[in-house]
């Protein structure tokens, strides 16, 4: 990486590094001084962001995700019942 | 416009609230339901956290079946230190790392997830040594409008779920804890024996190949 600025290909592994605050401040102000001048590497970096944001809005898709087994999940409850000590099923 | 600075991760002074509170009252007046919300709700993510460390996703089962069995038993220790979540992160870590032990893997985040130095970006979308502006885009991205929006369709929906499937384990394990589960840095790094630099060399790895399979499809889509 070069002393003095920070180019396009070197900004675009740093953007998880700068969006999570972990930069040592001679970079940060070089990370800055780049994303001032580079509308491109602003895309980039909203990209990653929102990748992030598509990331966790697929937890609250329930389509997608792989439920345990049946009789896993029996098993567990049975579990679940004796140690709660409740003889009756659930209200 | 300069784009905000991001704020500084939280610190351990202002925990955040835990966001199973109900739930975890609701377990330990032992109502059943919480129990299979709990359970379906934390199955997708404890496998893909427990796949990182075992062979088979038949294990990965048997590793998140130990965890609650653990969890079950251990429920009236708990003393609410940690969140809920990260009590149960706690345990199948510990399980699937015995596990993985006992299968004589190796330690999977000792090669940070392997695949070499992969760049983000392919080096040709960038100009070469002897162009204008070396290092410099050359093909460079297009703005996403309103991805949220665009990424409700079903296909594009399936699209992201293959691409966080086609990742190495290991990625998929961070991608999971931090921006699925939105646990703090320095939560996947204890849970995971990871350094704060090789966790975010993991999850930017895992972030930057998500974005490249989101970038193919808008463009097939505005094609």
């Amino acid at each position: 990486m070069s002393f003095d600025e920070i180019v396009c290909r070197e900004f675009v592994e740093l953007a998880t590094d700068y969006l999570e605050g972990a930069m040592p401040e001679p970079t940060l102000e070089l990370v800055e001084e780049h994303l001032a001048m580079c509308d491109w590497c602003r895309d980039y970096l909203h990209h990653i962001e929102a990748t992030a944001g598509a990331v966790a809005a697929t937890a609250d898709d329930a389509r997608f995700a792989p439920a345990p087994p049946d009789s896993a999940l029996h098993s567990l409850v049975g579990a679940f019942r004796r140690r709660s000590g409740g003889a009756g099923g659930s209200a | 416009m300069l784009p905000t600075r991001p704020p500084a991760p939280s610190s351990a002074a202002h925990p955040a609230p835990d966001p199973d509170a109900a739930l975890l009252d609701a377990l330990r007046a032992g109502d059943e339901d919480a129990f299979v919300t709990l359970v379906t709700r934390y199955h997708p993510s404890f496998k893909r956290v427990a796949r990182a460390y075992v062979s088979t996703d038949a294990v990965a089962e048997e590793v998140v079946q130990e965890t609650w069995l653990a969890a079950i038993d251990g429920l009236g220790r708990f003393e609410q230190r940690a969140t809920l979540r990260t009590w149960l992160f706690h345990i199948l870590a510990n399980k699937a790392k015995t596990r993985g032990v006992r299968e004589r893997r190796s330690v999977p985040f000792a090669s940070l997830g392997g695949e070499g130095d992969e760049p983000s970006v392919p080096p040709e979308r960038f100009q070469g040594d002897g162009a204008a502006w070396p290092g410099h885009w050359a093909t460079p991205p297009r703005p996403w409008e309103d991805p949220e929006l665009r990424l409700q369709s079903l296909e594009a929906r399936e699209r992201l779920r293959a691409a966080i499937g086609a990742l190495p384990e290991t990625q998929q394990a961070v991608l999971t804890l931090r921006d699925v589960e939105g646990l703090e840095a320095d939560e996947v790094c204890d849970l995971l024996d990871l350094t704060p630099g090789n966790q975010r060399v993991i999850l930017h790895r895992a972030r930057a190949r998500v974005r490249a399979a989101l970038e193919d499809y808008f463009e097939e889509e505005l094609a």
